[in-house]
């Protein structure tokens, strides 16, 4: 569900963002800051189907549902760390802050536990 | 403690009839011995501080009587035996050099034909270890150790020897403690060739191996319960397994050993043993590490891994393999070869044995002793006594527990111990909880007398002592009465027949490593013998040849290397996670640095919306 809100909210961003720039207005030699900064956008895209399907993975509890959400994760949170470096564009921050939380989710001992190799999800949800 | 012997004859047949099998791998080529030919094969030298080593006693003249008349000697002086003269393999003559070069590379053909050492051990474990060991033998150049032509010089030496007589013998002696009758087994080989021969930690001149058995008797009948097996420097419970234990091999009442190849450890199982030479944090730094963990496990409930949960082992650590397949030469019950008649160290104990304190074989001067020679059965290599020795029960963690005859008495005798405690202690919880009500009643009657004000403090506090000391004992007595209790159910459990679980005392078995581990592709092999010098190598290219983005490709590189390591590993899951607390670390930081006062101003609303809220809904009850 929290993966799913994810990439809805990153839809969100990114359409919102997307709308922002007068996109006819854009003379391509010398393109506005704010327009690259929303083409960047696009680097979240496989973060995004990654998260989907690791949402996918989760529901049927699959085991390597586990690890797809986590690089999942992890890229998303490596491509805003890139862009801030470099562009420092206003929507890296939440990503930020809700790939954090999500890091902290997966990797808190219950999630593991359950997702844990040599023990089957779903016995464990059966206990 | 009490230790006395058995008579000689029974000492004997004690031994041989619990004797154990040892059960070699292919390709090593030294075997339990008796002593009395090593040492005359050997001379005697003493190395004293700021000198060069003197021979005392040049090879040949040498005996086991000889070697304990040796004088006290200046402090800091070592006496060592030679079994393998180097002097003697340096030939000057281009002929004498040619015939020890022919023959170390025939022992090396020999060995390689012999044995194949499977999945590399470099391909067992991580980065870190494997640049640790990189260090570790550039170290081996400069540190002292066992010349390279020891092992080939050793092996010709144990070879004359044999085909002189062949025998295959052990060292016995039998001893009581604590209620057990311990025997102990001592195996001495002439050469620990593991460095050489096995590419493991280190080469030395004499082994001194042990197997210890523990006997019950009961009503005349001895019966075997534990045996101990001596595996490098572990001590304690792991080393212990109960006679019963399905790990115990057993040909009729004999033990079987999975022996190590070269280094001679001992094992209860075959198979292919990671042993790791651990290199600890600081301690300042183990510390800080440690309170992090403890924060991240138990205030984060983040998972911190299997096995991780006492700090981890270590941070470096060096791999070595031992090699105990049993697939080679094995000497005992129903084996290859069979036992001589036992050299028994019985009371008195031998010269040969408590008045030579020197080492068995050459002193390298190996300043982490690895490359030394041991000492004997009864010293360690600096002339204290061994604990293996003076308390063979302790030295297997044996010293807890009764044997089986004693055991009921001690938990009667223990639960008796504890009921007459409990008793004294409601004795004194009455004495004391009447004294806490008069000291009430004083209490009560000089409150609102302001003149009393000073007493009446002094009063509160003597209660409030008082009372926790009450508090205290009542925990205590109660405690007491559950511990009586589950004595009271144990003894009935024991009349009844039952027994402990058999490995209930492990904590940390050695396992060989599994089918699954030692399947592995050549691939992954190369990838672990090429990974840290490629690694390296590209770092410097980078610095060369990419500096205006050096960070970025260092990161790159650093993340593919990871990648493909953890990979070939299985580790993928762990790899992902930490980068990912990595990332997450990073990423707080930076919001934290850029909405600082923000941040403030959330947490702040947050408390007071929290307090409302509380407020709010004790006002609705």
């Amino acid at each position: 569900m929290l993966l799913i809100l994810e990439v809805i909210g990153l839809v969100i961003l990114g359409g919102y963002e997307f709308l922002q720039v007068d996109w006819r207005g854009i003379d391509l030699r010398t393109p506005q800051h704010q327009a690259v900064e929303v083409a960047v956008f696009a680097l979240f895209i496989p973060p995004a189907v990654l998260t989907l399907l690791s949402a996918l993975s989760f529901l049927f509890l699959q085991r390597r549902g586990w690890l797809l959400a986590a690089i999942a994760q992890g890229l998303s949170l490596a491509v805003c760390l890139w862009l801030y470096s470099w562009f420092q564009p206003g929507y890296v921050y939440p990503i930020m802050a809700y790939c954090t939380l999500m890091i902290l989710y997966l990797n808190s001992q219950d999630v593991r536990m359950v997702f844990r190799p040599g023990k089957s999800p779903q016995a464990s949800h059966e206990n | 403690m009490k230790t006395e012997s058995p008579g000689v004859e029974a000492t004997t047949a004690l031994l041989q009839r619990f004797e154990p099998v040892i059960r070699s791998t292919t390709g090593d080529k030294f075997y339990p011995m008796d002593v009395e030919p090593y040492v005359r094969a050997c001379s005697l030298w003493v190395q004293r501080p700021g000198e060069e080593a003197v021979c005392v006693v040049p090879g040949g003249e040498l005996s086991l009587e000889r070697l304990a008349q040796q004088p006290m000697d200046e402090a800091g002086a070592v006496h060592f035996l030679k079994f393998t003269d180097t002097e003697d393999l340096r030939i000057e003559s281009r002929g004498g050099r040619l015939r020890v070069f022919r023959r170390r590379a025939k022992n090396r053909k020999e060995s390689r034909r012999a044995f194949r050492a499977g999945r590399g051990r470099l391909a067992r474990v991580g980065y870190f270890s494997r640049f640790v060991d990189a260090l570790y033998s550039i170290a081996l150049l400069a540190r002292g150790r066992v010349p390279g032509e020891s092992a080939a010089a050793a092996s010709v030496a144990y070879e004359r020897i044999m085909s002189e007589q062949e025998r295959y013998r052990y060292h016995g002696r039998v001893l009581r403690q604590d209620g057990w009758i311990v025997l102990q087994y001592w195996l001495f080989y002439p050469f620990n060739d593991w460095r050489s021969g096995f590419f493991g930690a280190n080469d030395h001149e004499a082994d001194w191996e042990k197997i210890f058995i523990y006997l019950s008797e009961s009503e005349g009948e001895i019966s075997p319960e534990w045996v101990a097996y001596a595996a490098h420097t572990y001590t304690g419970d792991n080393l212990r397994r109960r006679w019963d234990d399905p790990e115990v091999e057993k040909v009729g009442e004999h033990p079987v050993i999975y022996v190590g190849a070269g280094s001679h450890a001992s094992y209860y199982a075959p198979g292919e043993y990671l042993t790791e030479l651990t290199l600890p944090l600081p301690a300042p730094l183990a510390r800080v590490t440690g309170a992090i963990r403890t924060f991240w496990k138990t205030r984060l409930g983040q998972y911190v891994g299997d096995g991780e949960e006492d700090g981890g082992s270590g941070y470096f650590s060096i791999p070595f393999v031992d090699y105990a397949r049993g697939d080679g030469l094995s000497v005992g019950e129903e084996g290859d070869r069979s036992w001589d008649e036992p050299r028994l160290i019985a009371d008195p104990t031998p010269d040969w044995v408590s008045g030579y304190r020197g080492l068995w074989g050459l002193y390298a001067r190996d300043p982490f002793e690895g490359e030394d020679a041991p000492a004997g059965p009864m010293y360690n290599r600096d002339k204290s006594i061994s604990r293996a020795w003076y308390d063979p029960v302790g030295w297997a963690g044996l010293d807890k527990v009764a044997p089986p005859a004693e055991t009921l008495e001690a938990i009667l005798e223990q639960r008796a111990d504890i009921i007459s405690g409990c008793d004294a202690l409601r004795d004194e919880i009455d004495h004391k909880s009447r004294q806490l009500k008069k000291l009430g009643a004083e209490l009560a009657a000089m409150r609102d007398r302001s003149h009393l004000d000073a007493p009446y403090q002094e009063g509160t506090r003597r209660v409030a002592e008082l009372s926790g000391e009450l508090n205290r004992l009542r925990g205590k007595l109660a405690t007491d009465e559950a511990v009586s209790e589950s004595l009271a159910e144990y003894a009935g459990r024991l009349r009844a027949g039952e027994r402990d679980q058999a490995r209930a005392h492990i904590s940390r078995a050695h396992r060989p490593a599994s089918e699954d581990e030692l399947r592995v592709s050549r691939v992954a092999e190369a990838w672990a013998a090429i990974s840290v010098s490629l690694m390296l190598i590209s770092f410097v290219g980078i610095a060369m040849f990419e500096r205006e983005h050096l960070i970025s490709m260092l990161v790159f590189s650093i993340a593919f290397f990871a990648f493909v390591e953890a990979g070939f590993r299985g580790r993928l899951v762990n790899l992902v996670s930490s980068a990912n607390i990595g990332l997450a670390v990073v990423a707080t930081l930076i919001i934290i640095y850029e909405f600082f006062w923000q941040l403030v101003v959330a947490a702040v609303l947050v408390i007071g919306l929290y307090v409302l809220w509380d407020n709010l809904s004790e006002l609705r009850r």
